[in-house]
């Protein structure tokens, strides 16, 4: 690596060195300093020999005692250290500088250059490492050089293959091509923008592959092909030592546990290096867990009186992300009813809460989220209503599926790439419904009719890959239903989809609402208050993890009473056909950006962007209120907006 | 604009083509994909043309292959009339102090490494603007021109949120000064109550600079709102053209219409235009009129002859035979 591509990111890491990364740097320090300072350590020549004193045990003057020609051991592992690391690090760097600056170019510059690089690279990745080395050395003699010569060329393909495939992964971000719309010359875009981004995986691939040159060095020293003798090194204390294993098994050990050692210390610090540097790693443990809802009588349950009409309850939930030290409140105080054969809508910007509320209804929390108070209650098919956190795991996946379905935004990664559309919908459906096969795959296909598939008997036998994203997401929408659940939670599912198309899935999700037997219910989770007016009975407008508004959707589209919902409705260009910006017309902005979860305003959390916040919205914590007209608003200052809106 | 004085074009593109290859490699070498037929347009001084489609239109295409970003073939692209298809390397670096890009994706489109007055520097660096002394007053004032605080120069992307980083990206496009600016879905990812925030603000950097945008989307009413021109692409065809209220509002192209149906609004009455089956593979278009198989109104004859753009009055054009009916 360049000193270029290393002073951003080590700079970085000193700022905040990370605690994880301590242990092994300072092991791995360690074990580099210690050989280098073995003058002093011990005075002993590591190549003097002494054929009397052979193979005698330790002793003061030789701690670790003496081979079989009467040598200091503890000298010669150390100077041998100094001779297998040195080999090792030199090589892992000229092949590091050489391969990221073939992997860079090629990348940059395609065509023949990338031609040349990966062609070179398979090449020698086409020869077994140790054969190549051997015939190298056999061809131009053992030695330090030739060491580092071999080990260079057989390690800078795989550098040049990372770089390589990192490279082009950076070149096809907008900030790369940014920079060639500036004008920036290749060299300042290549060195400047590419190198520092592609740093932690070559830097990861350094690591590992110092250990591994470690490793061929003492190999090919064991095999008399590497360091000269009498000069020392780990390989060939090795060689020296085994044939008298049986008489003296400590000769043998020494240079094996230093070995073993040493490889340790660096892959140890690789894993380590590779965790700090991927943003992801971060996160840490616990990620594929799923957080269980808490018992209502934790949070102080009150038995309610069940309306019938009720499908699903979400009372007083509060999220907290779970950080050490004081735990973040994402979603507090929501409160949602749903009811049968009604379209609730959840709207709300990235962030409001939106998403992570469905998904506590679902019981499908992230693990580091945890449930802080609330309950959440659902009704089953049989009639009976079940507090969620009264259900075994084992229940909770009953639930799911057969009671509660969900369709999510992105149709392209919610289906499994490998297998064929209607092996998934046949397993989905057999996981809930004790059927033979040929019925549920007669029932798959009469599903994909109903969701309005054509030539649904070939699209069952068929890859995801060759559906467009709008019929995947029809898929989904099938598979959703192959249990007939209550109640369809639906989080964006039109987000990723072309306008004519997310026209068509609305409409589908419509009519499916109104021809459903046993009666659906839908909670659909979306930013766009358009759809909302197309599609919903009822709408919850939330803001940085409250409901702030709720009620009919069209009063509350038309009439809202939180200056939240109307600041959105203002803001949105479909609301003033009548302006244009030509004509000097400006949308009416909401100022600022939402609140981050742990920093939320004091009293009311929009405070600070309300057009009508008066000293009194940062003291009081304003409650949802109810309203005339089934509705509810969460604002000390809403009749009088009841009064603007009229 | 508006009141279109008749002064010569910023941007003249006649018969730009661009083919990708894709799909199997067959006996002839590669199939090719045409992105982009035909495709023709003028952009005055100041003017924002709206660019709307679907995915697959080629919309995103046309701006790069404007900025040279992608290569392309054309008859003619003149930018302030000088032909941009074969521009030597290093004018064709001296324009791009001309010509601008803001993305679509805040994150993606920010070095995550580079504090702000990195890259912003780059780009005055590059051009070889506001040097020495003068530097540290234009990245405050670049800073401000996009209503963010000069305080915030050194610090790194992952500290501002996606409508800081679009302003950024819009800081970094205006900081060469340039006349002409491809904004690419730039307030697509972002949330309702901040795109307002972004189209005022583009709206504003037009009236004080008098650039010209490339305005690309696919939310028609924040085309309308911010563009004094649209044109309408399908699969890489050119469908409509015309003065933004007008093809909002009185759509002649039946593609045009049926998009303006599918639209969801707070105002309409649901209904819309049903068209029938999924958007053509690029790679098997269909003959004639490449809107024919979805088109409610196609007749035999859309299929033989590929419908040219023509004149429909107030400044518009139509590529339809059928426009009789809308």
């Amino acid at each position: 690596m360049t000193p270029q591509a290393q002073r951003p990111g080590w700079r970085r890491l000193a700022a905040a060195f990370p605690r994880r990364m301590i242990v092994p740097s300072v092991l791995l320090a360690a074990l580099i300093i210690i050989p280098f300072a073995a003058p002093l350590i011990t005075d002993a020549n590591p190549i003097r020999i002494s054929v009397r004193e052979r193979l005698s045990p330790p002793s003061w003057a030789h701690p670790l005692g003496q081979d079989e020609f009467g040598r200091d051991r503890l000298a010669r592992v150390l100077y041998g250290g100094q001779i297998s690391l040195t080999v090792a690090f030199v090589a892992t760097s000229i092949a590091c500088i050489v391969g990221t600056l073939f992997g860079l170019i090629g990348a940059y510059f395609r065509g023949p250059f990338q031609f040349v690089t990966t062609r070179m690279a398979d090449i020698v990745l086409c020869f077994p490492p140790i054969l190549l080395a051997l015939l190298v050395v056999t061809l131009f003699g053992p030695g330090a050089v030739t060491l580092v010569a071999v080990l260079s060329v057989l390690y800078f393909p795989s550098f040049a293959r990372i770089a390589f495939s990192e490279a082009l992964r950076v070149s096809s971000l907008d900030f790369v091509e940014a920079s060639r719309a500036l004008g920036t010359p290749s060299r300042r875009i290549l060195l400047r923008t590419i190198l520092p981004n592609i740093a932690g995986p070559v830097s990861v691939q350094y690591s590992l592959t110092a250990a591994a040159a470690i490793t061929i060095e003492s190999g090919l020293s064991f095999l008399g092909l590497g360091v000269v003798p009498p000069a020392p090194s780990w390989g060939q204390m090795i060689r020296g030592a085994r044939q008298f294993m049986e008489q003296d098994p400590l000769g043998i050990l020494i240079p094996c546990i230093a070995l073993t050692l040493t490889i340790y210390a660096i892959n140890f610090f690789c894993d380590r290096l590779r965790d700090t540097l991927d943003p992801k790693g971060g996160a840490g443990d616990g990620k594929d867990t799923v957080s269980r809802p808490i018992a209502s009588a934790v949070a102080g349950h009150t038995p309610v009186a069940d309306a019938p009409e009720t499908v699903a309850e979400i009372r007083d939930l509060r999220l907290d992300l779970a950080l050490p030290g004081a735990p973040v409140t994402l979603i507090e105080d929501v409160s949602l009813r749903l009811r049968a054969n009604e379209c609730t809508a959840l709207v709300g910007e990235s962030g409001s809460g939106k998403s992570l509320s469905s998904l506590a209804l679902m019981g499908l929390l992230p693990g580091g989220i945890r449930q802080s108070s609330g309950q959440l209650r659902l009704r089953r098919k049989s009639g009976e209503m079940v507090d969620l956190a009264t259900l075994t795991a084992r229940e909770l996946e009953q639930v799911r599926g057969h009671d509660v379905a969900m369709i999510f935004q992105e149709p392209m990664t919610s289906l499994n790439p490998v297998h064929k559309v209607g092996t998934q919908m046949v397993e989905a459906i057999q996981a809930h419904r004790p059927m033979s096969a040929e019925a549920a795959r007669k029932l798959a296909i009469t599903l994909l009719e109903r969701v309005g598939i054509n030539e649904a008997a070939r699209r069952f036998d068929g890859y995801p890959h060759e559906m467009s994203g709008g019929m995947r997401q029809r898929v989904m929408i099938a598979m959703a239903l192959s249990c007939e659940p209550r109640l369809l939670i639906a989080d964006e599912p039109t987000t990723a989809l072309d306008v004519t198309i997310q026209a068509e899935i609305i409409e589908l999700l419509r009519d499916l609402r109104r021809d459903y037997a046993d009666g659906l219910s839908l909670l659909f989770i979306s930013h766009n208050l358009g759809i909302v007016a197309d599609i919903a009975d009822r709408v919850a407008v939330m803001y940085s993890g409250q409901v702030v508004e709720e009620g009919p959707t069209d009063l509350v589209l038309r009439a809202p009473l939180h200056p939240y919902t109307r600041a959105l409705l203002e803001s949105m260009p479909s609301s003033h056909e009548a302006l244009h910006s030509a004509r000097g017309d400006r949308l009416q902005a909401i100022s600022g950006t939402p609140p981050l979860p742990n920093a939320r305003p004091s009293g009311c959390a929009f405070r600070d962007r309300c057009p009508i916040a008066i000293e009194a919205c940062a003291t009081i914590r304003p409650h949802l209120e109810p309203r005339p007209g089934e509705r509810a608003v969460r604002c000390i200052r809403a009749p009088e907006g009841q009064e603007v809106a009229a | 604009m508006t009141d279109m004085t008749p002064t010569r074009p910023l941007l003249e593109v006649r018969g730009l083509n661009k083919h990708y290859p894709a799909g199997k490699r067959g006996l002839f070498g590669r199939q090719m994909m045409q992105v982009l037929r035909d495709v023709s347009f003028d952009l005055y001084p100041g003017e924002v043309l709206g660019l709307v489609g679907e995915s697959g239109s080629g919309k995103s295409t046309i701006g790069k292959a404007v900025l040279r970003l992608v290569d392309s073939q054309s008859q003619a692209m003149r930018f302030d009339g000088r032909e941009l298809a074969g521009l030597p390397t290093e004018d064709l670096r001296r324009l791009r102090k001309d010509m601008q890009i803001i993305f679509q994706d805040p994150y993606a489109s920010l070095d995550p490494r580079k504090t702000i007055r990195a890259t912003l520097t780059e780009a005055l660096d590059t051009h070889g603007l506001h040097r020495g002394a003068a530097r540290q007053p234009r990245l405050v004032a670049l800073m401000q021109m996009v209503g963010l605080n000069p305080a915030f120069l050194d610090r790194r992307p992952h500290e501002f949120s996606g409508g800081q980083r679009q302003r950024i990206g819009i800081a970094r496009a205006l900081a060469v000064e340039p006349r002409f600016i491809v904004a690419d879905e730039a307030v697509s990812a972002l949330d309702v109550s901040i795109q307002a925030q972004v189209l005022n603000l583009l709206a504003d950097l037009r009236a004080k600079t008098g650039v010209s945008l490339l305005f690309i989307s696919h939310d028609l009413s924040v085309v309308r709102f911010i563009s004094d021109r649209v044109m309408v692409l399908y699969l890489g065809r050119v469908m409509e053209v015309g003065p933004a209220d007008q093809v909002h509002f009185a759509p002649r192209h039946p593609y045009t219409a049926a998009l303006v149906s599918a639209e969801p609004s707070l105002h309409k009455a649901p209904d819309r235009i049903r068209l029938t089956g999924e958007i053509p593979s690029p790679l098997n278009p269909p003959s004639g009129c490449v809107f024919r198989s979805r088109c409610p109104y196609a007749l035999p004859a859309c299929a033989t002859a590929v419908p040219d753009l023509r004149p429909a009055g107030e400044g518009r054009m139509t590529a339809c035979i059928r426009d009789d009916i809308l």
